[in-house]
């Protein structure tokens, strides 16, 4: 039988970028975020009901910044008398009822409160799973994310180190993909050894959620799993932060760039390229007619 | 010479497996036990029931047996006969003719309605009824659980200063933990003390065990008190339940959980009771690691703290304890040397272990024990306990080991070799023959095939 002490934490990432969230909710009106947060909510429940040493935290992740959903104020989410929330006298056990009510107050506060300027369709992800690797520092882990809207170039940098830092910490990156294909995240999912799916049908989130995303690590090694995607390796220069496939690299810090500069941006170190050698046209004398 | 009786603690699911049909549907009836029960299932097992709770249709095996990878077929198997053992899904024909899987109606809703609500409340909470004047925080509730818990394990070893209630004696008697001579107090049993020596989560499963076997023969509702219990084992620590809605047998349940420990109440009458540290780790019960429930159970000093043994390569055993039940425990199976204030120091020996297994005590258990009780420093080396300690215990206990009982009828004075031989024959056909000895024509037969041989040998007489 499962005699599993450690602690397990599951962190789930949602998108919620609300000009994408606002865009959806006029293409497809049966799958709004309030549908997308009951599927995670659902998929949370289940792993916490898995064993009572299994973790949940859920952030939010906006335009310019990320929140934490769940667990709110402290960390020790079991072992509080249930002081402020109380449970719903519905059948739900406890420990749920608390939790789903905590994440149903913090993402009314977060989408009424948060002020973005702009109409960029961009989330800042890198924030979001840098603030999920800090917290699963002491136990298992893995991080799923919810991915709704296109990639943002200008996190590159941030995400490939979030990423490396994960692949370090063995923590499982997997990317559940709405809307359009990330190279980013598949990238994630290919260096920690998570799974990246791009569900064809946004109403069966749940369900895909379920059978794919909720069995951990040594379950995943029985279990027939979708098969990893191909993946877009290419770099991102760091000068436009256009993904390109020949560039100049710095020999001393390695960074990227699409066009040769005399000194690299990063390290200053200053680069002296052979260009080759000019021959100077012979100019021609006009045959004079005689 | 007494056969030794193991000690048998059974997990939740042998228990359950014992359940007839219809007690287990009506016991899935209860969201608390539905969401027990699922807990206890071997991981792959709780995917399949994930996958499944939300289909309505039946699934094809042949698609089941495709969820698993091809040298994790073993896993399957495993899976769908711990699943089907306890009814919780059955096979059911597909409209192409095909076998196919559906969970057990009963326990899809309620662990639907466990995991997402939509359905009763389980029980009324403490907030109807206003906050606690005289409320008590988790650390007095935990003090009370082992008090009361320590007073049975007295009771049992004997202490003068343990009193328990007619109801609790009784129990005690018919688990077989103790026995009782007409008109004399109750003394304890081998049995017994093969509890003792258990860690608390394995001794709380074992009692709640017993006791429910006697309920039915109180009057009482064996499915209402077990969702009752795993109700209980769901509950946060800390607060307050009110009494509403429960019925007699309940309430008379709720009595006896109070003097186990399981519960608090302030008074009998009371409106509201508190479960403890001990009924939360309950349906946690013997699957969980020992070291680390028996550390969550007792987090106060002196009265039975996790890990305050030293045992030492030289046979010695420092406990750095004042509580009288664990130095009883103890001298159990080791001889005392001196006692301070704080340590009690006593040496393993020969004698004081063969003593206890004369007593019924397992070598198994006493190292259990050992490496249940282990200090916080000696924990961090491995192995736990030093081997020559361990092996040297087993040794001991082998050595009482020598001989090996087996009944049986002896067949001697044979008139001929003949007859032996034709009634040896006969025996070994039938498979009962345990010994013989051919020169001097005796042989054992098992009892249970004495009859037949007796027979054949009668119809043998009449024909020569």
């Amino acid at each position: 039988m499962c005699a599993d002490d450690e602690v397990s934490l599951l962190v789930i990432v949602v998108d919620v970028n609300p000009i994408w969230w606002g865009q959806q909710a006029q293409r497809e009106p049966e799958f709004t975020l309030s549908k997308c947060l009951d599927a995670v909510m659902v998929v949370g429940n289940s792993h916490m009901a898995m064993a009572r040493t299994n973790k949940l935290a859920v952030i939010a992740s906006h335009c310019q910044d990320s929140h934490f959903l769940f667990p709110s104020k402290s960390w020790r989410g079991a072992d509080n008398g249930g002081d402020d929330a109380s449970s719903s006298g519905d059948g739900k056990y406890e420990l749920l009822s608390v939790a789903n009510n905590l994440i149903a107050e913090e993402i009314r506060n977060v989408m009424s409160k948060s002020e973005y300027k702009g109409n960029s369709t961009e989330t800042l992800l890198a924030g979001s799973l840098a603030k999920a690797l800090c917290s699963g520092q002491e136990m298992k882990s893995r991080i799923l994310v919810i991915k709704a809207a296109e990639d943002c170039a200008r996190q590159y940098m941030n995400f490939m180190n979030v990423i490396f830092a994960a692949q370090k910490q063995n923590i499982l990156i997997d990317a559940c993909v709405l809307d359009s294909d990330s190279g980013l995240l598949q990238q994630a999912c290919d260096i920690t050894g998570g799974l990246y799916l791009k569900i064809p049908q946004k109403v069966a989130l749940g369900q895909y959620l379920l059978w794919v995303f909720l069995p951990d690590l040594e379950q995943r090694s029985q279990l027939v799993l979708p098969p990893p995607a191909h993946v877009d390796y290419r770099a991102a220069c760091f000068c436009h932060r256009n993904l390109i496939e020949i560039g100049y690299v710095c020999s001393v810090c390695l960074s990227i760039f699409c066009n040769f500069s005399p000194i690299c941006t990063t390290c200053e170190t200053a680069f002296k390229i052979q260009l080759p050698q000019m021959v100077k046209p012979k100019k021609k004398k006009l045959k004079q007619p005689t | 010479m007494k056969l030794r009786v193991q000690l048998q603690c059974k997990n939740l699911h042998e228990y359950l497996r014992e359940l007839s049909p219809d007690l287990l549907d009506r016991l899935y009836n209860h969201p608390a036990t539905c969401l027990a029960v699922y807990r206890e299932l071997p991981s792959l097992a709780k995917n399949y029931v994930m996958r499944m709770l939300f289909l309505d249709q039946p699934l094809p095996k042949a698609a089941v047996a495709l969820w698993v990878k091809k040298d994790s077929q073993k896993h399957h198997d495993e899976c769908v006969s711990v699943l089907s053992g306890l009814r919780l899904w059955h096979s059911q024909q597909l409209q192409g003719g095909l076998q196919g899987y559906i969970l057990n109606p009963v326990f899809k809703d309620n662990l639907r309605i466990a995991l997402l609500g939509g359905g009763r409340a389980w029980a009324d909470e403490g907030s109807t009824l206003g906050p606690d004047r005289h409320a008590r925080d988790i650390e007095s509730l935990d003090r009370y659980a082992m008090e009361r818990w320590e007073v049975i394990l007295h009771f049992m070893v004997g202490s003068p200063s343990a009193a328990v209630s007619q109801d609790l004696a009784q129990l005690l008697v018919q688990a077989g933990l103790m026995k009782s001579e007409t008109g004399e107090a109750p003394y304890i049993t081998s049995a017994g003390f093969q509890f003792l020596l258990l860690d608390t989560a394995s001794q709380l499963w074992y009692f709640t065990l017993q006791y429910l076997k006697t309920a039915q023969s109180r009057g009482m509702d064996l499915v209402e008190i077990l969702s009752f219990l795993f109700q209980l084992s769901f509950s946060t620590l800390g607060r307050d339940y009110s009494v509403e809605g429960m019925s007699e047998s309940l309430l008379t349940f709720l009595q006896h959980l109070r003097e186990f420990g399981l519960v608090f109440q302030r008074k009998r009458k009371s409106r509201r009771y508190y479960p403890t540290r001990l009924a939360i780790t309950l349906a946690a019960g013997v699957t969980t690691s020992p070291v680390s429930s028996y550390s969550k159970l007792a987090p106060t000093p002196g009265a039975g703290d996790a890990g305050f043994i030293v045992v030492e390569t030289n046979y010695r055993i420092y406990a750095y304890t004042n509580s009288e039940l664990q130095i009883a425990l103890v001298a159990l199976f080791s001889e005392m040397l001196y006692r301070f204030p704080n340590v009690v120091v006593a040496q393993v020996t020969r004698e004081s272990v063969q003593q206890a297994i004369a007593n019924g005590i397992t070598a198994q258990q006493i190292i259990h024990f050992l490496r249940t009780r282990a200090h916080p420093v000696i924990l961090k080396q491995t192995p736990v306990l030093p081997p020559t300690i361990t092996d040297q215990i087993r040794l001991w206990e082998l050595e009482r080991d020598r001989l090996q009982f087996t009944e049986g009828v002896l067949y001697n004075q044979f008139l001929s070799q003949a007859d032996f031989e034709v009634l040896r024959d006969r025996a070994q056909g039938l498979g009962c023959l345990v010994w013989q000895d051919v020169p001097r024509r005796v042989m054992v037969v098992t009892p249970q095939g004495h009859s037949e041989v007796k027979r054949f040998w009668k119809r043998q007489k009449s024909h020569t």
